[in-house]
């Protein structure tokens, strides 16, 4: 696992439930545009998050498209933050931001192919 | 913010150079997702002052343009303008030929400054072409960075070899490599988005 994925899931696990635009994940987890992007359409790919547009709230609005953990998605997440949690000796540190950043070990959310 | 329209204008339009690197079937969607960020970044009160808000919102406009050669499913890129891969194909060996003819100046004359000035002309001819069908622009950079630094070190060599009392051939080898080492641990933190 990549150290901007662990970041963004991070980001969607502070509120697994509550849907997040690109902006907002960009600031939560303090990625660019460029890293950011690609990233949620892998997990969209792999069906570990979903995305839906919004209704413009009035006229000229532009629509967000709005990303959210599946349930599939929320396991998978919680499962390789504690391996990489475990892997850094440090299994207590699973709330978010409290893992310190590096490479992480790989695990089910096929890497080399995320971030 | 004075000016807004036109920096959205400028904003939208790197957006949308960034998408015509996608497959047609999914252009328009990213198009929408990403431009409708544009006016909250410019909008986002928590950026001050004003300025850095435009800087911010442009910056994100043009990292698309890095985003689309990561993304899943792209297609494979062409080059601007190009239908076939005749012209990429013949500025590869042009390239290729100029980049053998600089190396031999170079050898010859490796005191010409100017020989080096063409030589790294020469490899961004050739890396240009192959970046565009391999891949991003971090990896055109890279390829040039590369092909220019292992250049340079491969005629540094050679003139260490041939006059292996001077001192300055040894320094320009160490450069080079640190160049190199250089450009991996910043390609590195790139990509780890860490120091």
């Amino acid at each position: 696992m990549t150290v901007p994925l662990e970041r963004v899931l991070r980001a969607f696990l502070e509120d697994p439930t509550a849907p997040r635009y690109g902006y907002d994940l960009m600031r939560a987890a303090s990625l660019h545009s460029g890293t950011l992007y690609p990233l949620l359409a892998r997990l969209e790919h792999q069906k570990l998050v979903a995305s839906a547009w919004e209704t413009p709230q009035r006229e000229g609005q532009r629509p967000r498209k709005y990303y959210r953990l599946t349930s599939e998605g929320g396991r998978a997440a919680w499962l390789e933050l504690a391996r990489a949690a475990r892997h850094q000796g440090a299994p207590g540190r699973l709330l978010p931001g409290t893992l310190a950043p590096g490479r992480l070990a790989p695990g089910p959310l096929a890497p080399g192919t995320l971030g | 913010m004075k000016g807004e329209r036109a920096l959205l204008r400028a904003g939208e339009y790197l957006v949308g150079f960034a998408c015509r690197r996608l497959p047609p079937e999914i252009q328009g969607e990213r198009y929408r997702e990403w431009a409708a960020e544009l006016p909250a970044i410019l909008h986002d009160r928590e950026i001050r002052p004003a300025p850095y808000r435009a800087v911010r919102m442009l910056g994100y406009a043009a990292d698309t343009l890095r985003g689309t050669g990561l993304m899943p499913g792209r297609g494979r890129p062409r080059l601007a303008g190009t239908a076939s891969p005749l012209w990429p194909g013949l500025l590869v060996v042009a390239g290729s030929v100029a980049v053998v003819w600089d190396v031999r100046d170079t050898v010859r004359a490796p005191g010409h400054w100017v020989n080096y000035v063409q030589l790294a002309w020469a490899l961004f001819l050739v890396a240009w072409p192959i970046s565009q069908y391999a891949g991003s622009t971090v990896r055109m950079t890279g390829l040039i960075v590369i092909g220019g630094g292992l250049a340079g070190l491969v005629v540094c060599i050679w003139t260490a070899v041939q006059a292996p009392g001077d001192w300055v051939n040894y320094v320009s080898v160490f450069l080079l490599l640190v160049l190199v080492l250089v450009w991996y641990l910043v390609r590195r933190w790139v990509r780890t988005g860490q120091a």
